[in-house]
């Protein structure tokens, strides 16, 4: 026998150990990412994963035979495994309601694999090395490679690489020691030739993953966000992230903030109840925008509502808010409410083609932040929109920020006054987007009562908190502006104009 | 003596003739040669397109290059108008407007529309050709009931019109490349010196007061259509200079001002400031004063068919008048005092006899020099009417590229490059979901003489014509290339009258526009000296009230 062969065998405990550290690291940094309390996402993870080790050892004395090929066996599986497991996470957050059982079974899977390599490799070492000798050995390259996975993983691996790249880096990393030994040992081993080539192959498409990282889960740790990116997905007509700190969700379009999961109420509440509590016979609702289905939710607590038609251009995004479990928790499963019926289409050429009533029209667009978007402020679009409002019927737009941007607010009033639509405006504070402002709309012979009351469970709407939102300060009061057409897009302007000067 | 001026005369002209055919013998063999190569190391593109034009069988026929069957049939019509193009369906919707429905239209290619012809394909609708026009001026009565009868106008606010919203170009309009980013408008601003803006400014300034300015007998100088622009010496003299020496006689030489002229000039004419007269090129800035209630002042209406949506407005009502697919290549005068036309049906190629009381022409006069060979125009003489050859490109693309500056406009020009720019034919979609989009470019040939560059047009091929227009595509937008799905190119041979000096107000048009025994009337924007849609839609009322007496 080889003299060097026993150091080959002590390196690879030593990359073994980094290796087993990584996955581990690597599955409590996900955790923590994709289900936010960390302290509670690394202690359950780390708890499991020992414990899944422990399994792994206990498991060891049931292999007598074979020890070699059974660990290089192993290593394959440990390097698939592991390198696969961050990718795989990310994929499936998307879409998969049981992501906690994924999640532990593949923290378990690695554990119980990495937990059988340190037996496994003291027996086949037994024989080269006093036991005493062995044993400090072994556990002197364990620790030791220990403390190098806990130092690279913050310092290099994250910041340059990324999770996903990491996980691939060490997977490949665990199948060269299968493959390294393997070739060393090539005369001990049954099947030699076999193992080679399932470490190769292994290693190919570990490599492929590695390369094609980015691609996979169009993930990025992108520093443009203060928080982490859980989610984040280019459709054909936008640019989708989600993100988590803590316990709170935020939606970015096309980055731009579109709520922030702990005061979303505020703005989703104001925009609804003022109009639907004042319409105790609404049966027939129009949300034009909206794909979170946050405005949805709010509509779904008037028994009396009968139907609900949401138009939204990104199937993307109205299938998210449909499928994944924190976002249909946080909109409580409305749009995949019976009543709720979703169309993807534009939503100008829908409300052209359209000449059925509505008694609540709730437009919750983006802000009008370009041409393409600022088409559906113009009085071209409120008035055909104008023709599906019932008689009694009210409608709501969201309107920006009348203290930041209050030209642009004036002009989205002025521009609904200027197709004959009486209207009252209104606005309130968000604490993640600042003072924010709803105009409701209707047509002129019709008088808007203000609610005496409020259904039972909203967080924000009262009737006295909506006399203040009544009421504009002089910071915010009345501009002068002119109407918003197709052929002067002046919102538009004046919204890069007044938001450029405070971003 | 008068045997050596003739000598003369014929040796110049014997000259003149030789020295065309050398230039153009240059011109095409160059662009025949080049064919050759390419052919050798041909160049594959990844996407498709069609090289199109007007309908040569037409032409041929009337050339004389194709035999067709003699007339086998007669039918008779009141009015015969040829041609269906904005002046001949201008004079038709005038006719029927004043009760006279026993009229025929006569049309050569597949469809009506003339030089508003219009395109189509998966993605949008285009235009080949006249593709905008401007809201009307407040004089402008006629186009004005028209604007309203097609509800282009939708109602008045008080004196003011109310344009139809969906027409009036939407915001963003205008974009222009200089200094290597785009800014808002065409008139050089960004990275310009300020002695250049100022003369930019002074310019301007000098239009501003000519627009409103009028000449002795009480007339706007500048008017549309020109029939009422006044005719005081002051102002018509300005028809008998190039508009470059007027340029250069008031000291305007900022190469900005010249560059943005030139552009103005290519635009509406399809020539540079040295071959149109000054009053042409003064009447671009200053004969427009539209207004209306919900636009500014001179607003450009557009759609994704260009001026081919107007041609339809009209054609609409006068599906039962007009033949298509029918050349007339021969008027007669009968014994009786009849009109005898002779025609071909390209679809059935079979000839006819049409016998007509009256006829209006709504043909450019180098065709009606063919229809009319039997009969004498007196003082009007065909060949000092000089028409400009363009190239449309409608350039179909998955999505723009970014650039810096200014987003994606309905006009985008680009400083000092051969073309007049694009326009996004999607521009006035409201839907906001697709992003493919189709983009006009129009290419006026101007660089020789057009009858050289005519024949240049007709004999390049369409991969050569790729090589021009590629190389400015990729200068605008550096990765456009890998964004093209489509090209198809559209050459029209000619394209537009020019207003050369001494066109506009010379005798050689009023003669043209007079009508020949009160039976042949003319309505035609040749007949004007420019080629805009007013100036047709005026054309064809004009002939149409002489043809009802009125």
């Amino acid at each position: 026998m080889n003299k060097k062969l026993p150091a080959l065998l002590l390196i690879s405990v030593f990359v073994v150990a980094t290796c087993g550290l990584i996955y581990e690291l690597i599955a409590g940094t996900l955790a923590s990412y994709l289900l936010g309390d960390s302290v509670t996402q690394f202690s359950t993870i780390i708890g499991l994963y020992l414990f899944s080790m422990g399994i792994g050892s206990w498991l060891s004395k049931y292999f007598d035979k074979n020890i070699l090929s059974w660990f290089i066996q192993i290593e394959i599986l440990v390097g698939l495994v592991g390198g696969f497991s961050a990718s795989i996470l990310f994929l499936i957050f998307e879409s998969i309601a049981s992501f906690r059982v994924v999640l532990y079974g593949l923290v378990s899977l690695t554990g119980i694999l990495v937990g059988l390599e340190i037996p496994l490799l003291m027996r086949i070492l037994q024989n080269r090395f006093e036991f005493k000798d062995l044993v400090s050995k072994v556990f002197t390259f364990d620790y030791i490679g220990a403390l190098l996975a806990s130092l690279i993983f913050p310092l290099l691996l994250i910041p340059y690489l990324g999770l996903v790249k990491t996980a691939y880096l060490f997977g490949i990393l665990n199948v060269s020691v299968a493959l390294i030994v393997c070739i060393s040992f090539v005369k001990e081993i049954k099947a030699a030739a076999y193992l080679r080539n399932a470490s190769i192959i292994s290693i190919l498409v570990l490599a492929a993953g590695f390369i094609y990282a980015d691609k996979i889960t169009s993930f990025s740790e992108n520093m443009a966000f203060s928080d982490t990116i859980i989610y984040s997905k280019s459709t054909p007509y936008q640019r989708i992230v989600l993100t988590k700190k803590n316990k709170v969700l935020r939606l970015f379009l096309n980055g731009n903030l579109q709520f922030s999961s702990d005061d979303e109420y505020r703005y989703h509440e104001a925009l609804v109840h003022p109009a639907l509590q004042a319409l105790p016979n609404a049966k027939e609702i129009l949300v034009l925008g909206g794909g979170d289905g946050l405005a949805v939710r709010e509509i779904l607590k008037y028994p009396h509502v009968k139907n609900i038609t949401l138009i939204d251009l990104d199937h993307g995004m109205t299938s998210l808010f449909q499928s994944n479990q924190m976002l249909v928790k946080l909109n409580d499963s409305s749009l995949l409410s019976p009543k709720v019926k979703i169309v993807n289409t534009d939503a100008f050429s829908w409300v052209k083609a359209q000449h059925k009533k509505y008694d609540l029209i709730v437009i919750d667009f983006p802000d009008p932040s370009n041409y393409a978007v600022g088409k559906l402020y113009t009085n071209s679009f409120y008035k055909v929109m104008k023709g599906l409002l019932a008689p009694q019927g009210l409608v709501v737009v969201q309107s920006t920020s009348p203290y930041i941007a209050p030209k642009s607010f004036w002009t989205v009033n002025k521009t609904l006054e200027s197709v004959d639509f009486k209207t009252v405006p209104y606005h309130n504070y968000v604490p993640s987007f600042g003072e924010w402002g709803y105009i409701m709309a209707m047509h002129p012979d019709h008088k808007y009562k203000k609610p005496q009351s409020y259904i039972p469970g909203l967080k924000f709407m009262s009737r006295e908190t909506f006399d203040l939102m009544l009421h504009f300060p002089k910071d915010m009061a009345k501009a002068e502006t002119e109407v918003n057409k197709l052929n002067n897009q002046i919102l538009v302007k004046y919204f890069e104009d007044e938001w450029s000067a405070i971003l | 003596m008068s045997g050596r001026q003739s000598y003369k005369m014929a040796l110049s002209s014997y000259i003149q003739r030789r020295s065309f055919l050398l230039r153009l013998g240059l011109v095409t063999g160059g662009i025949l040669l080049d064919g050759c190569i390419k052919k050798i190391k041909s160049k594959k593109y990844n996407f498709s397109g069609t090289l199109n034009g007007p309908n040569a069988v037409a032409g041929h026929i009337l050339r004389d290059k194709i035999k067709v069957p003699n007339p086998t049939n007669s039918r008779n019509v009141k009015i015969l108008i040829v041609g269906s193009g904005i002046s001949g369906l201008s004079a038709a919707r005038w006719l029927e407007k004043n009760g006279e429905t026993d009229f025929e239209i006569l049309e050569l290619e597949k469809h009506t529309g003339g030089n508003s012809h219009y395109g189509k394909n998966a993605v949008s609708s285009y235009p080949v050709g006249a593709h905008y026009t401007t809201i009307a001026n407040t004089d402008d009565q006629l186009l004005l009931d028209f604007f309203k009868e097609i509800e282009v106008i939708t109602h008045y606010q008080g004196e003011l019109p109310y344009y139809n919203d969906y027409y009036l170009t939407f915001d963003p309009e205008e974009r222009l490349l200089i200094n290597g980013e785009w800014q808002e408008g065409l008139i050089p601003d960004f990275g310009v010196p300020q002695k250049d803006k100022d003369q930019i400014k002074q310019f301007l300034k000098e239009v501003e007061t000519l627009k409103h300015t009028k000449g002795k007998d009480g007339k706007y100088a500048f008017n549309i259509p020109i029939a009422n622009s006044s005719t005081d010496k002051i102002f018509t003299q300005l028809d008998q200079i190039s508009f470059k020496s007027y340029l250069e006689e008031k000291r305007y030489n900022s190469p900005y001002l010249l560059w943005y002229l030139n552009y103005a000039c290519k635009d509406d004419y399809g020539q540079k400031v040295d071959k149109i007269s000054a009053w042409a090129g003064l009447h671009y800035f200053a004969s427009r004063r539209g207004k209306a209630a919900n636009s500014e002042d001179n607003a450009v209406l557009t759609w994704s068919k260009g001026n081919g949506w107007l041609a339809e407005k009209i054609a609409e009502n006068l599906k039962t008048n007009i033949t298509t697919s029918t050349v007339c290549y021969s008027i007669n005068k009968t014994l009786g005092g009849m009109l005898q036309t002779w025609v071909y049906n390209t679809r059935t190629k079979q000839s006819s006899y049409i016998i007509a009381e009256k006829i209006i022409l709504a043909t450019p006069q180098y065709v009606n020099n063919k229809l009319l060979s039997h009969i004498r125009r007196p003082n009007f003489d065909y060949k000092k009417l000089s028409y400009s050859p363009w190239l449309i490109a409608n350039i179909t693309v998955d999505q723009l590229p970014n650039s810096k500056g200014m987003d994606l406009c309905w006009d985008n020009v680009a400083y000092n490059t051969p073309s007049v720019g694009y326009v996004n034919a999607t521009h006035q979609n409201i839907d906001i979901t697709n992003k493919e989009k189709v983009l006009t470019y129009y290419l006026p040939l101007c660089d020789f003489e057009p009858a050289i560059a005519r024949l240049a047009a007709y004999s390049r091929t369409y991969e050569q014509w790729l090589d021009i227009i590629l190389p400015e595509l990729k200068y605008i937008h550096p990765e456009i290339d890998k964004a093209i799905k489509q090209i198809d190119l559209w050459v029209w041979g000619h394209g537009m009258i020019s207003p050369n000096p001494e066109l506009i107000f010379g005798k050689n048009l009023k003669e043209a526009q007079k009508s020949i025994d009160n039976k042949i009337y003319f309505a035609h924007t040749d007949l004007s000296g420019i080629s805009i849609f007013e100036e047709a839609f005026h054309q064809g009322i004009r002939a149409a009230k002489q043809v009802l007496g009125k």
